[in-house]
C-alpha cells in the first residue's frame, strides 16, 4: 500500500462538493472580505449549477457571496457583514431588498462560536459578549440561558457544521498539508475542524521537504483536510498575499455592473457571468481572460509590502 | 475662511488627542480615519499604545488604507492572530474602539442593517456588521462617519445595529451595558459628545469651515447645544507634518 496524496482537479473539487451540498447544502467560505477567499472554487462550483446554498464564512465577506447571490445559487445567508468596504455588495441588496433571499442577522460571535462548538465537539459554545443589538431579538442561532454557575445571562451557539469549506491558501503538499503565508489566517484553522468536508485550493503545490523542514508553518495539517487543488490565482479577484494583492479594479467593475442591474439593465452583470462563470470554469481561460499584464501588477503590488 | 487641512484631517486630530498612552484598541473594515488617529497617537503622545484585538498587533504601515483588515494596511506587524483570539478580545474587551453606521440616533445608537421597511423586507438592505461586543465591552467606543447629513443623523435608527445609549439612562442599564459606550461622535463638520444626565447628544464644538446653523441644518433632530459649544482646535502644524509626514504621505485624508 502507498499513501495517497489528496491533489484533484477544479472540475473534480467542483463536482465533489456540489454532490455534498445536495445532502445538506451549508456551505462556508474561508479567508476575509478581499482575501484568501477561495473564489477559484466557487466560480467552479458555480458553473456546476449549485443552487438553495446556505453560505457561511468568517464573519465578513463581498464580492464572492455577491457572485453566488447573482448567479442564483443562494437562498440563505448567514455572514454577520456582507459588503465591498468601499461601497455596498449590489446584488445582496438587491436579493434581499426583493425577498429573493434570507439574509440573516448575526454578529462575529455567533459565527465563530458556532465554528468552535463544531471543531471542538461540544454541544454549544457561551456567548457573554452580546447585549442592546436588535440583531439579538432575530439572529436564529442563538438562545438566551442562565449560567449554572454564576446566573449570568449568556447565550448558547450551537454547532455549525458546514457540509463543505471552501479555503484558500498559499500553499500545501500534494498530501494537503496547508501553509498560509498571508499575514492573517482569519477563520480558516477553525474552519477547517468544524466541517464534513474541506477542500483548499492553492497558488502552488511544494515539496514534502518544504512542510517537513518547518512543520509549524503548516497552518492546517492534512488530517483535517479532504482536497488539495492547485490554482494559480485561485483567490482572484480577491488577495492571496504575499503572492498578489486585490484586484480592486475588476470588483468595482463588477459592482458597477451589480448596480446598472439595480436601475434595469442587467446586460452587463449577465455577460460578467457568461464570460467567468459560466463559460470558463477553467483556470486557464479565466486568467487570459483577466490578462497577464493586470495579475503582474497584482504580484507587483504584493511584493511591494 | 480658507482651510489648509480637511475635514478628515480635522476628524483624525480630534481623536488622536483623546486616545492615551498605554491603551489598547484598534478599528474594523471601513476605517480609513480611526487608523489613521491611532498612528498619530501613537506618534505625538502614546508611543505605547497597543494596537490590537482585530488579528493583528502594532502594523507598521507606509500609507492609510480603507480597511484595517488587510494585509496591505498591517505591512509589516508584530504578531497575528485569528477569529479563535477575537472571540476572547470581544469578551475582554479593548480601552477604545471605532463605529460608524448608515444611520446614528441621538443616543449614539449605530444602524447598519436597513433603512426603512423590516429587517427581511427592507426598503434598503446595509451590510450588517461583524463586532457587536466592542461597542460594549470595551471601556469606551468612538462614533465617526465620513459624512454628517440629515440622512446619516436621525432622530430614531430603524434598526440598533451597535448599541450607544439605547433610549438613555435606564434602559442603557436595563440592556446590561455597563460601560461608558459611545464617547464622541466625530464628524466631517463637527465634535459632540453625550450630556450625562439624559445621555442625549449634544454639540460640543463646531470645525472651522462650519457655523452651529451648518451642523444643525445638517442634522436630522435637534441636538444640545450648551452655551460653551466653541471652535474645535484645528491641528497643529506638528500634528499636520506628521500626519503628512509619516502617516498618510499619498493624501488620502485630503481626497
Amino acid at each position: 500500500m502507498t499513501r495517497s496524496t489528496k491533489t484533484i482537479g477544479l472540475k473534480e473539487a467542483a463536482a465533489r462538493a456540489a454532490a455534498a451540498l445536495k445532502e445538506r447544502p451549508e456551505i462556508c467560505l474561508g479567508g476575509l472580505f478581499k482575501q484568501s477567499r477561495p473564489v477559484a472554487l466557487v466560480r467552479a462550483l458555480l458553473a456546476t449549477g449549485a443552487d438553495g446554498l446556505h453560505v457561511y464564512s468568517s464573519p465578513g465577506a463581498g464580492y464572492d457571496v455577491d457572485l453566488m447571490i447573482a448567479a442564483g445559487a443562494i437562498n440563505e445567508v448567514f455572514v454577520p457583514g456582507v459588503t465591498l468596504e468601499n461601497r455596498l455588495c449590489p446584488n445582496f441588496r438587491t436579493a434581499v431588498e426583493t425577498q429573493q433571499i434570507k439574509a440573516h442577522a448575526l454578529d462575529a460571535l455567533t459565527v465563530v462560536g458556532g465554528l468552535m462548538a463544531s471543531a471542538h465537539g461540544v454541544p454549544f459554545q457561551p456567548i457573554a459578549a452580546l447585549k442592546g443589538s436588535d440583531v439579538l431579538k432575530h439572529n436564529p442561532l442563538i438562545t438566551p440561558f442562565d449560567c449554572p454557575l454564576t446566573g449570568q445571562p449568556l447565550y448558547a451557539v450551537p454547532p455549525i457544521r458546514p457540509r463543505v469549506t471552501l479555503l484558500h491558501a498559499q500553499e500545501a503538499d500534494r498530501w494537503g498539508n496547508i501553509r498560509h503565508l498571508s499575514t492573517m489566517v482569519y477563520a480558516d484553522q477553525l474552519m477547517a475542524r468544524a466541517s464534513d468536508m474541506v477542500i483548499v485550493s492553492v497558488d502552488r503545490l511544494v515539496d514534502d521537504d518544504v512542510v517537513l523542514d518547518d512543520p509549524r508553518s503548516v497552518t492546517i495539517p492534512a488530517h483535517y483536510v479532504d482536497a488539495v487543488v492547485e490554482v494559480p490565482y485561485g483567490a482572484h479577484p480577491t488577495a492571496s498575499f504575499p503572492n498578489y494583492a486585490m484586484d480592486e479594479e475588476h470588483i468595482d467593475a463588477y459592482a458597477d455592473l451589480g448596480d446598472a442591474a439595480r436601475r434595469g439593465d442587467g446586460a452587463g452583470l449577465a455577460a460578467y457571468l457568461e464570460q467567468h462563470v459560466t463559460s470558463a470554469p477553467d483556470q486557464t481561460q479565466y486568467l487570459h481572460n483577466i490578462g497577464e499584464a493586470r495579475l503582474s501588477e497584482l504580484q507587483a503590488e504584493a511584493l511591494a509590502l | 475662511m480658507s482651510m489648509d487641512f480637511s475635514p478628515l484631517e480635522q476628524m483624525t486630530v480630534v481623536m488622536a488627542r483623546d486616545l492615551a498612552d498605554g491603551e489598547l484598541g484598534a478599528a474594523g473594515a471601513a476605517a480609513l480615519v480611526p487608523m489613521a488617529a491611532i498612528a498619530l497617537a501613537r506618534e505625538m503622545h502614546a508611543p505605547n499604545l497597543t494596537v490590537g484585538g482585530e488579528m493583528f498587533f502594532n502594523p507598521v504601515a507606509g500609507h492609510l488604507y480603507p480597511s484595517m483588515l488587510d494585509d496591505r494596511a498591517l505591512g509589516r506587524c508584530e504578531a497575528s492572530e485569528t477569529f479563535i483570539e477575537l472571540f476572547g478580545h470581544s469578551h475582554h474587551g479593548l480601552d477604545f474602539f471605532f463605529h460608524s453606521g448608515l444611520q446614528i440616533d441621538r443616543y449614539g445608537n449605530i444602524n447598519l442593517h436597513h433603512v426603512g421597511g423590516s429587517l427581511h423586507a427592507p426598503k434598503m438592505r446595509g451590510p450588517g456588521a461583524a463586532n457587536l461586543s466592542y461597542c460594549h465591552t470595551s471601556t469606551r467606543f468612538y462614533i465617526c462617519p465620513t459624512v454628517h447629513n440629515v440622512r446619516n443623523f436621525v432622530d430614531t435608527v430603524d434598526f440598533i445595529t451597535i448599541p450607544g445609549n439605547m433610549s438613555g439612562p435606564d434602559s442603557k442599564a436595563a440592556a446590561g451595558l455597563v460601560n461608558e459606550g459611545p464617547r464622541l461622535v466625530v464628524t466631517p463638520r463637527a465634535v459632540m459628545d453625550f450630556d450625562p444626565e439624559t445621555l442625549r447628544l449634544r454639540l460640543k464644538s463646531v470645525h472651522c469651515g462650519n457655523s452651529i446653523k451648518d451642523v444643525l441644518d445638517n442634522t436630522g433632530f435637534t441636538p444640545d447645544v450648551p452655551e460653551n459649544t466653541g471652535r474645535t482646535p484645528p491641528p497643529t502644524a506638528d500634528e499636520l507634518a506628521v500626519l503628512r509626514g509619516k502617516i498618510d504621505p499619498s493624501g488620502a485624508l485630503r481626497a
